[in-house]
């Protein structure tokens, strides 16, 4: 493996910059006005919670199907879970200005029928207490799953694989009910007087859309840069790719059924939330994600050859990313802005002063471990053949089970 | 595309116990498969087949019989009265098409999901979602009161200048189960034709010559043949796959579409979609774990083959378990009275003993998958398959009575019973089902040789380190 | 059979696929243009070796799943919106909305029969005889044997020369493959 030590250095020594510069911009953004901070950083704190749980779910699910030709990424993915402690503490800034942000935290005696029913839920002590619960979740099975892969590094043991898998066993339960919960208490109660079944499921299918296109480019430029050119082949960025199609036609898929649904039953206590994002420039963004989330995309992804070409793709998942975070922000922005979407300075300091913590956390873990699992019993599968790109028919590049 | 090509670098071989297991077992060879498998179409028909056939046949004929009574007669036979206006004929339409939906998973999902294993069981589950859909088919058309009218369903100039009307669900469901069974017979039967030519060149009366040779469409393996066909049948599964999902999402709109309590949510689309997913699958166990035997298939239909479609049960299982929860979740967020009444009406309402033994069938006794021993005994893998086909079955009745028997207004609630034709009908159905597959294994190849050769060539080269014998060891 | 005989072409009979793939390559480099393989399984990276080009199915994929859906579209709004518009449920006559199920639906119909379609016509069937399919050795092509035939029409071909290289091949058996007469099935 190439020596990138001295990259990964400089790496933590940009990130932690920035996150201290951008971080005290958002001070001074906090203390001008709480209201305004605590939905920015909301909006970015979730853009990078997501990518964090896309993550956890990717490298239980490869533990689960026992993939093969994942291996190479999985540890780029493991890291990027275990962002969840460093995410808990972040979590701390919403904490305090929660009550500026959820109004039902703010309204204790407040006259509201549909606030009294749901109070069993909504109320601050099991609100906190539930957060609190999530990260220790998350950061556990985070922690276990990278810890057994780091001690298959040195002994490059069968019981490992096994202890991973009954990791991710137990952790998909968790996780599965963790996410609902938490998109319910940190986005959909912004409005707690609207609720949808599927809600959990919406915010789970855009985070693992936005995780598998961050990996991707993160895949892309640890190649080139060294860490995992020996590894990540034709094959893993064709699958990535076929998974992002897959996640793009699920995303949309889910977001159609929220929509379809209510637009055609027309109860008016759902069709307000929708009502609400299809005034003002609202309406524009909501066009922006129909395009530019699921048919741009869907589009360009659909030749077999695509998933391949570079000069595609890296535009292409960079455009995801910032989809993502537009559609974030069309689930949280307009009960701040009403009128449209903007892009603050404040939102920018927040984004950058949690990319600036999170990437120096993340350069630390990579000059730590090896890029990826070295001793993996199905490192080899992946590997093989990997000089070929896949033919175009899924039947005849069978092997990989 | 030349950047992404540099040298691999070697990786340890994984240790034996993670080892991939072979798709064949015993080391068949291709000529053995092309054998076992058209041997089961040629020869006479053995004496369980008989017996299985006999009585599904006669249960055939009371389905018929019970439409032709219907029929004649009305649709007050059904135990439908003025709330409760769907009951037993939804239920049987929605549990018939869900069970549609295994083969499409099998044959498309993982298709694309590039698993090899798939190919012992994909034609049987092909051939059942055909025979599934043909079933549901029959209920929508019989509950319309005036079953002769039916055509005015599809866009057809009629006499009296009017048109469908396209923001009703059930128009949708008109062309999401048409396209549906034209899609899944296109994709069987082109899947088919390689296996269709093996028994024509094996074929030894001229009566069977000429019906395989016209099935067959001149079909000779010429690889620039299969270049095409290869091509046109990933692009089928790639539209198979959104097909799939759109079939049964499209059914659960003619609930979810409206403003009834206990219909009306979000979450209906994916949850009928898994649940869909999860009662084929039980299906394909549950028709599978007799055959294998029957046929002496053991070596074709692996234990380990079991063993996964244990595990596609149960991952189904659990997303089904998922909305169930998230229901009762969201009813009691909510803080709607009316939601909140229909989700304890379910629980703890008239019907709460077909609510809790969905409960138990779907959503906990799958669980007992995640123990290994469970997945790889037939007996409890076959127990539990056919337990979740009674809870799925229940789901649908749950979901369809329960929100109706008891509406705005409680001097109208009632209680919805069954009557013998009712009950008739729905045992019929299954009888046609199992008549239909039962002539499907006697006469056209059950298993999808060329593909399961193909992949057992390939894998069994890795597994075993040396190619397949030529010629086989035949049997 | 009244009229004479015509050889249609050389029939190879191999007994693995990498037999039949390695001899693939040679038939290539001697420069025949009118050959073809036939195997019971798509041969991975044959079609490669062969140097066949990738099926153009997929477009006819794309412009039959586009033509459903626009026609699915126009479709109801002729239908709800032009020819017989009736208020129903405080909805408008036509939106894309619950437009697109039915849209959709007919996408992916019509995709799919383009699928079938063109595969058939590219491959040039149904097809109700060929020439091969009476050669009785050739019966085990869908069953466990791989085939090569150089046809007589390639530019190259000459019966002898031609018969001489087939052998040279790592093959089981050649042999000769007859057109049929013109008054037969």
């Amino acid at each position: 493996m190439p020596d990138t030590g001295s990259f990964w250095i400089r790496a933590r020594q940009v990130c932690a910059a920035v996150g201290i510069a951008a971080g005290a911009a958002a001070g001074i953004g906090w203390a001008r006005d709480p209201g305004e901070f605590g939905f920015s950083y909301l909006l970015a704190f979730m853009f990078f919670l997501s990518l964090g749980l896309g993550a956890l779910f990717l490298v239980m699910l490869h533990h689960l199907v026992d993939a093969g030709w994942s291996v190479p990424i999985r540890r780029v993915l493991e890291h990027l879970a275990m962002l969840a402690p460093a995410l808990a503490l972040l979590f701390v800034p919403i904490a305090i200005v929660a009550p500026q942000v959820y109004p039902w935290l703010a309204m204790a005696d407040h006259p509201d029928a549909a606030l009294e029913s749901k109070r069993w839920f909504l109320n601050p002590a099991f609100f906190y207490a539930r957060a609190l619960a999530y990260f220790a979740i998350w950061s556990v099975l985070a922690w276990r799953l990278r810890a057994w892969s780091l001690r298959q590094d040195r002994s490059g043991a069968a019981e490992c694989t096994r202890r991973m898998r009954r990791w991710s066993a137990a952790g998909m339960f968790l996780f599965a009910i963790t996410v609902t919960l938490a998109a319910i208490d940190w986005m959909q109660s912004l409005q707690h007087h609207w609720s949808s079944t599927i809600y959990g499921v919406l915010f789970f299918a855009g985070s693992v859309w936005a995780t598998l296109a961050w990996i991707f480019l993160a895949a892309a430029i640890l190649r080139l840069i060294g860490p995992l050119r020996e590894v990540v082949h034709a094959r893993q960025f064709h699958d990535i790719g076929v998974l992002l199609l897959a996640f793009t036609l699920f995303y949309a898929y889910i977001h159609f059924s929220q929509y379809f649904l209510i637009w055609t039953a027309h109860i008016p206590e759902e069709t307000f939330w929708y009502a609400q994002r299809g005034a003002g420039g609202w309406r524009g963004i909501g066009l922006w994600i129909v395009f530019g989330h699921f048919l741009a995309p869907f589009l360009l992804l659909l030749r077999i050859d695509a998933k391949q070409s570079m000069a595609l793709m890296l535009p292409l998942c960079g455009w995801a990313l910032l989809m993502h975070y537009l559609e974030l922000a069309y689930h949280i922005m307009p009960v701040l802005r009403p009128d449209g979407f903007r892009i603050t300075g404040l939102d920018m300091a927040c984004l950058l002063a949690i990319d600036g913590a999170l990437g120096a956390i993340f350069a630390l873990f990579m000059s730590r471990h090896p890029a990826y699992p070295i001793r993996d019993p199905r490192l080899q599968e992946a590997l093989a053949g990997a000089g070929t790109p896949p033919v175009s028919a899924p039947e005849t590049a069978a092997e990989d089970a | 595309m030349a950047a992404l090509r540099s040298q691999p670098l070697v990786a340890p071989d994984p240790p034996a116990e993670l080892a991939r297991p072979p798709l064949i077992l015993n080391r068949r060879g291709t000529a053995w498969i092309s054998g076992k498998v058209s041997g089961i179409a040629e020869g006479r028909a053995p004496r369980w087949w008989w017996a299985a056939f006999l009585p599904s046949a006669g249960l055939t004929a009371l389905c018929f019989a019970m439409i032709a009574y219907l029929v004649s007669t009305g649709i007050g036979v059904w135990g439908l009265d003025c709330t409760v206006g769907w009951a037993w004929d939804i239920t049987n339409f929605v549990f018939w098409i869900g069970i549609g939906h295994a083969g499409t998973l099998i044959s498309a999902i993982l298709f694309l999901l590039r698993q090899p294993w798939r190919t012992s069981i994909s034609r049987a589950a092909e051939a059942m979602t055909l025979f599934a859909v043909i079933c549901a088919a029959i209920f929508p058309v019989i509950h319309l009161g005036r079953p002769w009218d039916c055509w005015w369903l599809f866009p057809i100039p009629n006499a009296n200048a009017i048109w469908p009307q396209f923001r009703s669900p059930l128009t949708w469901d008109v062309f999401a189960i048409s396209t549906y069974f034209v899609v899944s017979l296109m994709f069987w039967y082109v899947g088919m034709i390689p296996d269709l030519a093996t028994l024509r060149d094996r074929a030894r009366t001229r009566a069977r010559k000429l019906v395989y040779g016209l099935l067959a469409m001149g079909w000779t393996g010429s690889i620039r043949h299969w270049r095409h066909y290869e091509k046109a049948c990933l692009l089928l599964a790639g539209l198979s796959t959104p097909l799939v999902l759109s079939v049964h999402s499209i059914v659960s709109f003619d609930f979810a579409a409206s403003l009834l309590p206990g219909w009306h949510t979000t979450i209906f689309p994916p949850y009928f979609v898994a649940g869909a997913i999860f009662s084929g699958m039980a299906m394909v166990l549950t028709l599978l774990i007799p055959i294998r035997t029957l046929c002496g298939l053991e070596d074709v239909i692996t234990v380990l083959h079991i063993d996964r479609m244990g595990k596609v049960l149960l991952a189904a299982g659990s997303m089904v378990g998922y909305a169930y929860a998230i229901e009762w979740f969201t009813a009691r967020y909510s803080g709607s009275p009316h939601e909140i009444f229909a989700w304890e009406n379910r629980a703890f309402g008239p019907y709460a003993w077909a609510y809790w033994t969905m409960l138990a069938c779907n959503a906990i006794s799958p669980q007992l998958l995640w123990l290994r021993r469970v997945r790889r005994s037939m007996a409890a893998v076959f127990l539990l398959s056919i337990a979740v086909n009674v809870g799925m079955w229940l789901e649908r009745f749950v979901i369809i009575v329960t929100s109706l028997h008891r509406d705005f207004l409680p001097s109208s609630w009632s209680y919805f019973r069954p009557t013998l034709v009712d009950i008739g009908t729905l045992a019929g159905s299954l009888g046609l089902f199992l008549t239909l597959f039962l002539l499907f294994i006697r006469f056209l190849p059950m298993i999808a040789m060329a593909e399961i050769k193909g992949a057992a060539a390939r894998s069994g080269a890795r597994a075993h380190g040396d190619p397949d014998p030529p010629g086989g060891l035949s049997g | 059979m009244n009229a004479a005989p015509v050889l249609h072409g050389w029939l190879a009979e191999f007994a693995t696929a990498d037999q039949v793939q390695a001899a693939a390559g040679r038939v290539r480099q001697a420069g025949y243009t009118r050959w073809d393989v036939f195997a019971p399984w798509p041969i991975r990276g044959l079609d490669d070796a062969m140097g066949l080009r990738r099926s153009p199915v997929g477009w006819f994929v794309f412009a039959g799943g586009a033509l459903g859906l626009a026609a699915g579209m126009a479709m109801v709004w002729f239908m709800n919106q032009h020819d017989y518009p009736l208020a129903v449920g405080g909805k408008p006559m036509f939106s894309t909305w619950f437009a697109l199920p039915i849209a959709f639906e007919l996408a992916i119909l019509f995709g799919a029969m383009a699928a079938v379609l063109a595969m058939l016509a590219l491959n040039r069937l149904p097809r109700w005889h060929h020439p091969l399919l009476q050669t009785p050795r050739f019966a085990r092509a869908t069953d466990d044997r791989f085939f090569l035939v150089i046809e007589s029409a390639d530019p190259q071909f000459a019966a002898d020369r031609t018969r001489q290289f087939l052998e040279s091949l790592e093959c089981v058996h050649v042999e000769a493959v007859w057109e049929e007469g013109p008054c037969d099935t």
